[in-house]
């Protein structure tokens, strides 16, 4: 295949950026979405030029490092699929595609299509966490848990914070994400006692880094890659609401 | 958390601009139900009964004052979060989604709701101040006398085409505000369970969403039907 690649090209956070144009052929539809960045940048070394700086770690789908925005979708169009995993089988022949980084004042770019996501990182430190030391391993079945909510915190811990949710979301909303994040606590008897500071510390965290509100549009959902529901961000309203209204 | 911290955080704003507009929505619901009677060809009696009820009841005007500061308060809120949330994606996409991955009316709440908004001025400065500071013809029905013949305005205002195009585009604004509003209204509360889901999304969408505002668009229609 041949294909025309429009790459969001930004030196440095202070840079206005620009969009640059490449042609590359001899893409194979077995390579992944990554790859085809890989064979582009080694062209780029060899010819002296500078690289796309873009970030990845595991190229299995569960680091959430490769963050892409492309063709106006959050890692591609495939579904719960991570830029790592997107094959180039999802693109014909002749096709151009547009890259560009995620756009959010709280995830301001770095180089090219790198952007600084410790906001994230921030969020989970104001309350994503159990601050007791809980022990060694007890046995099993010692602390009773219905298997619903087990499963729901399983699903919410899933939760790779690759910021595709707020990439996708027309507000940058950081909801979807602080919610799995509460949710996987919230949901289990050791994230219990502390679960009225969590929220208004974790929310007030997500406000202070500049995203935006939840108008529940429902993008998020749509485009994270490890399926977290919005019933998440149901459960984040509730804690919130019930600390805002009952915590001393 | 503070109250004056609380009511200061994304969700806190959310919930004052989902309470009030589920307050908006339980109006609507009865301002509909007195409207019907404009469609009676009795010369306005019951509508015009109706209407000076409503204007000399204290407790009515007391809820119709606080009517129009909700209505302020949930679209200055709204607005405020709007703008925060542009301030959130300073640089925009150069390829959006469209509606791939969510709906277009989820995206236009603030476009439909100032367009609601517009409409409500236009709406109140017609028929709320003729009635209680323009001077209207009045008449009497039996024990009735003397009541503001606001029917009268209203069926004339309904003759020009303009006029009830005015109101049918409201009412569109305002349906897809409520398609999305009142499903969005409850997430926002938290009220998200798989029993009610349906349940909520069926009254959403067909009730707020299609039946009220297609009740309010019809008499505006019939009335401009009846008078050619
Ligand atoms: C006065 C003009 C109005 C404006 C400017 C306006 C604006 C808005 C905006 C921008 C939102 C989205 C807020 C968000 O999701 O964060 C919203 C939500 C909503 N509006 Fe309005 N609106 C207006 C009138 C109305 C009326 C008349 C009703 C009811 C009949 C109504 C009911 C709702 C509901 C139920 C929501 C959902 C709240 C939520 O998502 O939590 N609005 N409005
Ligand atoms: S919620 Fe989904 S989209 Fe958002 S950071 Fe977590 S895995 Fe990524
Ligand atoms: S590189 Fe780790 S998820 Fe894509």
């Amino acid at each position: 295949m041949k294909l025309t690649l429009k790459v969001w090209r930004q030196q440095n956070s202070q840079d206005k950026g620009r969009f640059e144009s490449y042609q590359v052929s001899d893409v194979s539809t077995d390579m992944s979405f990554l790859e085809l960045f890989d064979v582009l940048n080694e062209r780029l070394i060899n010819e002296g030029k500078d690289p796309i700086a873009f970030d990845h770690d595991c190229r299995e789908g569960i680091c959430g490092a490769c963050s892409m925005y492309i063709n106006g979708r959050a890692h591609g169009p495939w579904h719960e699929t991570t830029t790592c995993q997107l094959h180039m089988r999802a693109y014909n022949d002749g096709d151009t595609i547009v890259v560009e980084p995620w756009r959010a004042a709280a995830f301001p770019v770095i180089k090219d299509l790198a952007v600084d996501r410790s906001a994230f990182d921030r969020i989970i430190q104001a309350g994503g966490y159990i601050s007791v030391n809980t022990g060694n391993a007890v046995d099993a079945n010692a602390i009773p848990i219905d298997k619903v909510d087990a499963d729901a915190a399983f699903a919410a811990a899933a939760c790779i914070g690759c910021g595709a949710c707020v990439a996708a979301c027309k507000n940058s909303s950081a909801m979807l994400f602080t919610s799995a994040k509460i949710s996987q606590l919230a949901l289990l008897p050791q994230g219990r006692p502390e679960h009225k500071q969590r929220a208004e510390d974790m929310v007030a965290q997500m406000d202070k880094e500049g995203f935006g509100s939840c108008t529940n549009t429902g993008a998020c959902e749509a485009e994270c890659p490890k399926g977290i529901s919005i019933t998440n961000i149901a459960r984040l309203n509730r804690e919130f609401i019930t600390a805002g209204f009952t915590s001393k | 958390m503070k109250w004056s911290q609380f009511f200061n955080t994304s969700i806190g704003k959310k919930l004052l601009v989902g309470a009030t507009g589920l307050f908006l929505c339980s109006f609507v619901i009865v301002h509909l139900a007195g409207n019907f009677s404009l469609l009676k060809e009795d010369g306005g009696e019951a509508f015009n009964t109706y209407a000076a009820f409503m204007g000399h009841n204290g407790l009515i005007q007391f809820i119709a004052w606080g009517l129009k500061i909700v209505i302020l308060i949930h679209a200055v809120i709204a607005i405020q979060l709007t703008i925060r949330n542009r301030a959130a994606r300073p640089v925009k996409y150069a390829v959006r989604p469209g509606n791939k991955t969510s709906s277009w009316y989820s995206r236009q709440m603030a476009v439909m709701g100032s367009v609601l908004f517009i409409f409500i001025v236009i709406h109140l400065s017609q028929f709320w101040w003729a009635m209680h500071y323009g001077d209207i013809g009045k008449v009497s029905y039996g024990a009735v006398t003397e009541v503001g013949n606001l029917y009268e305005v209203v069926w004339f205002a309904f003759k020009e085409s303009w006029i009830v195009a005015l109101y049918v585009l409201g009412m569109v604004a305002l349906s897809f505000h409520l398609i999305h509003g009142f499903k969005s209204a409850c997430q926002t509360f938290g009220l998200n369970h798989p029993k009610y889901n349906g349940l909520i999304s069926f009254i959403g969408v067909w009730f707020f969403g299609i039946l009220i505002p297609l009740g309010f668009a019809v008499i505006p229609v019939v009335i401009y039907i009846k008078q050619i």
